[in-house]
């Protein structure tokens, strides 16, 4: 039985850091359309960014979220205004463009770094917390914590304030909301780079977990994309969701089944509720075939 | 009712001049001058085994991307899971090869077979997705399948991979020297390039182009978009699991991580039909001489001292061609060609 | 009754909006049959039904006495079912012949086969000349007729014309006109979706009137047209003609 709690709170604080990961990718999709396959990228320079503050300020990592927050997201925004805003409603181009940034980014991080495994410390990294039976590192608790605590901001910044209503405005008709007088082009700037700075401080906060390579986006991508599939297309609530079911669903499979197998059950059921109910579990129905499609 | 005009009343037979469409056979002499060309290729470069590495290289990859090309090009299907079928190819041949000591040539047959069934068979459920959910859900088939090959190992050889012993020989697929590879690729881009060729200038290449352009406008017009999807995806799927094969007796040794890798196979051989042009027969070629090679030269002059600057070139490739050359070089030459001939 | 298309009870519903709601007629091989009705009515959700783009919530549809129900768009082409889109779906990528060429392919495999009865088609609906154009630099106009010669070059029994005269100027509406009523002497059954009200009585012996998804009246031209029933619905909803 302790055995059981024990992969379920495994399960649940690797959901929390899929989840951490997926909600600024479901932001950039729910509003722009467009999936971003440079997300993991994003995550991966927010790790470094706080290794850079680290050796450079002897930064805490998550002290040094507040200014890689900023930097991500003015990132994003220059990403969003200067590649993508041209590849309005061609979706295979953008993801081209992006699957292009995806190189650029983890490949300049390689030259940069020589491929040197870097690791991060923090103050909080010997702590721990107990349930019950089960102890665990706070560093964890936290991106648990930090997950649920930006899905019920952001939830909350989408639904009461006058710029996330405009968000979700120009998320459900682009044009109704440009005859408003909503500025589209720059809500999506402004979404793109907050997509972005989640993903630098989901980094931040992973850095202490984590031996960092310049390879690691590519372990957040896919299963952020599993995420979002299976949580719903487009909604903040659903990536929350999503992520805790694929980290539960990882670590059920790792311990049931083979270790090895577990990204192979992962996919296969991300591929068939792909396939099955496309609109994941708080998405929209048919969001994964109109939605792409240029709004007219 | 007042007259109608006359154009309307015209018996259907009337001769028109009508623009002449092109088939296979007045397809041929192009392919046979351009497949001359690359071999001149080979011969300028005699003795130069650098080159000619090079060259079988850009042969197979620009193979790889034509067979690409058939659905992601002309069927607008943009898998990036091409490498399951790539795999399919290197370990049917390695394990015949090595538990029966069969020549590869026997392998080539059983291997596009194999893959082309598993193709049609898990593109069923993911054909009715679009766009970017479909490549998202052939990538993630292939971390599905590279999953099962790190797990299978006793066919794979899990993460020690495989090797194929060196015994040269034709019926080996075994040579000396580099030149004799390039040639064989040639061979392969051959066969890809005919079979290219063959289906563009066929209905199924028009099917395939109306599936492309509109799925309701093609069923409206009797296409089964199901049916002729699904028989793009196979005969791509096969082409590139000969290519597996040719890639297993060229390397020799392959291991998952290298034979179901997203950049090195996957997305390269996209990127390469993207950035030559996609849906023409000669774009993937065009590509391919522009990526391999420059590709190959960045990572010998500049791979101990920047590693992964060759994929940084690339990516900004990449975004570069979504971004200003979105039918890609031979597309872009075709429009160029036919506004100055049409004077438009 | 065994009708040559026969729809019974159709219904379509997306959400709470009823599209089309519970309708049903019968047309006779031969026949012209107009379509009209104001904006959203469901005239084309209604002929989304007959071809199979849709599948009904409830009802069913027969074609020569059998029950297409089950097949899918393409199978019901098959049978000979011909149409246009109304938002103008051309295939733009491809040139103005190869367009035509498509839909020449259901009954031909080879290019020179379909390339001819393309021309044919083209031939037909005026198009010749510029049938070497890429289909995306057509005018709407010209594009609207590349969707009939399209579905043309599928030689169908039944041909379905979704506003194909919107846009288009008064000599190339006749020019329809006169290609409808040959087409029809040539044996093929014509449903028509039409605002014009001038062009509804140059070629419709019978029309429906379709009215929030509801028939609302079915008859000759000159009856339906002065049934209060209709005015109401047109004056209501947005008179057009």
């Amino acid at each position: 039985m302790t055995e059981l709690v024990n992969i379920l709170a495994v399960g649940l604080l690797l959901g929390g850091i899929y989840a951490l990961v997926s909600v600024g990718l479901n932001l950039i999709f729910g509003v722009i359309r467009i999936v971003n396959f440079a997300q993991g990228e994003f995550v991966m320079l927010g790790m470094y960014g706080a290794f850079a503050a680290q050796i450079t300020l002897r930064l805490d990592p998550y002290v040094a979220t507040v200014l890689v927050g900023p930097a991500l997201f003015a990132l994003g925004a220059f990403v969003y205004w200067v590649i993508l805003r041209p590849l309005q409603g061609q979706p295979m181009m953008q993801v081209f463009a992006t699957f292009g940034l995806l190189m650029i980014l983890e490949n300049t991080v390689l030259a940069l770094t020589g491929g040197t495994a870097y690791s991060v410390n923090s103050g909080l990294t010997g702590y721990s917390v107990s349930f019950g039976p089960i102890q665990i590192g706070l560093p964890r608790v936290l991106v648990l914590t930090a997950a649920t605590v930006v899905t019920l901001a952001l939830g909350w910044y989408l639904k009461s304030t006058m710029h996330g209503k405009a968000i979700r405005a120009v998320a459900q008709d682009r044009n109704a909301a440009r005859l408003m007088g909503v500025d589209v082009e720059r809500i999506y700037m402004v979404s793109f780079g907050i997509g972005a700075a989640l993903a630098g401080l989901a980094g931040c906060l992973l850095s202490p977990l984590y031996t960092m390579s310049p390879q690691i986006g590519m372990n957040f991508i896919m299963p952020a994309f599993a995420v979002v599939v299976l949580g719903g297309l487009g909604s903040v609530k659903g990536a929350y969701f999503g992520g805790l079911i694929v980290g539960l669903t990882e670590a059920l499979a790792g311990f049931y089944l083979d270790p090895a197998l577990k990204q192979a059950v992962l996919f296969l059921m991300f591929i068939i509720v792909l396939v099955v109910r496309p609109s994941g579990l708080f998405g929209t129905a048919g969001a994964e075939e109109v939605g792409l499609r240029e709004q007219s | 009712m007042s007259n109608p005009d006359t154009s309307f009343r015209a018996p259907p037979d009337t001769p028109v001049a009508m623009p002449r469409v092109r088939s296979f056979v007045g397809e041929l002499p192009l392919l046979a001058f351009v497949l001359a060309a690359c071999a001149g290729l080979i011969v300028f470069f005699t003795g130069n085994s650098f080159a000619q590495n090079l060259l079988a290289t850009t042969f197979l990859f620009a193979a790889l991307s034509t067979s690409w090309n058939i659905i992601g090009g002309l069927g607008g299907q943009f898998s990036l899971g091409h490498s399951v079928f790539f795999a399919f190819g290197a370990y049917i041949a390695a394990r015949m090869h090595l538990d029966l000591g069969l020549s590869p040539w026997l392998a080539l047959l059983p291997a596009a077979l194999v893959a082309a069934a598993f193709a049609m068979l898990v593109s069923w459920p993911v054909f009715r997705l679009r766009g970017p959910f479909f490549a998202i859900a052939t990538m993630a088939m292939t971390e599905v399948v590279l999953a099962l090959a790190m797990y299978f190992s006793s066919i794979t050889g899990g993460a020690q991979g495989l090797s194929i012993p060196f015994k040269a020989g034709l019926h080996n697929m075994i040579f000396r020297d580099r030149m004799s590879y390039a040639i064989l690729m040639l061979c392969f881009l051959a066969v890809t390039l005919i079979v290219m060729a063959a289906v563009t200038r066929s209905r199924l290449g028009y099917q395939l182009r109306a599936v492309h352009d509109n799925e309701d406008t093609a069923e409206a017009a009797g296409i089964d978009v199901l049916r002729t999807k699904l028989v793009g995806m196979g005969i791509s799927a096969a082409l590139t699991a000969m290519g597996g094969v040719f890639f297993l007796m060229y390397v020799r040794v392959v291991d998952p991580p290298s034979l179901f890798s997203l950049f090195d196979i996957g997305v390269k051989i996209a990127l390469i039909a993207l950035i030559g042009g996609i849906g023409t027969i000669y774009g993937p070629l065009l590509g391919a001489l522009l990526v391999v090679p420059l590709e190959g030269m960045l990572r010998a002059e500049l791979g101990g001292m920047m590693p992964g600057s060759n994929l940084i070139v690339l990516g900004f490739i990449l975004v570069l061609t979504a971004m200003y050359l979105r039918k890609g070089i031979a597309g872009t030459g075709t429009d160029l060609f036919a506004r100055i001939r049409g004077g438009r | 009754m065994t009708g040559f298309l026969e729809i019974r009870n159709a219904s379509r519903h997306f959400g709470g909006l009823k599209a089309v709601d519970n309708v049903s007629f019968a047309v006779e091989k031969g026949e012209i049959v107009s379509l009209i009705g104001p904006n959203g009515a469901g005239k084309t959700t209604l002929f989304n039904l007959l071809t199979g783009q849709l599948a009904p919530t409830h009802g069913s549809v027969s074609f020569m006495g059998r029950d297409i129900g089950p097949l899918r768009p393409h199978q019901r082409a098959r049978l000979g079912f011909g149409r246009t889109f109304q938002i103008s779906k051309t295939l733009v990528s491809m040139s103005v012949l190869e367009n035509a060429m498509i839909g020449a392919f259901l009954n031909d495999r080879a290019l020179p086969d379909a390339a001819r009865h393309a021309a044919a088609a083209l031939e037909r609906v005026g198009l010749a000349g510029v049938a070497g154009k890429r289909s995306g630099d057509l005018t709407l106009g010209e594009r609207r007729r590349l969707e009939v010669a399209r579905a043309l070059a599928m030689q169908p029994h039944l041909l379905l014309l979704d506003e194909v005269m919107a846009g288009l100027n008064q000599t190339e509406v006749q020019e329809i006109i006169a290609l409808v009523h040959q087409l029809n002497t040539e044996g093929v059954t014509l449903i028509v979706i039409e605002h014009n009200l001038k062009v509804v009585r140059a070629f419709s012996r019978r029309v429906l009137v379709l009215n929030r998804g509801q028939l609302l009246a079915e008859g000759t031209a000159d009856a339906v047209l002065t049934d209060p029933a209709v005015v109401e619905a047109y004056i209501g909803g947005g008179a057009s003609s």
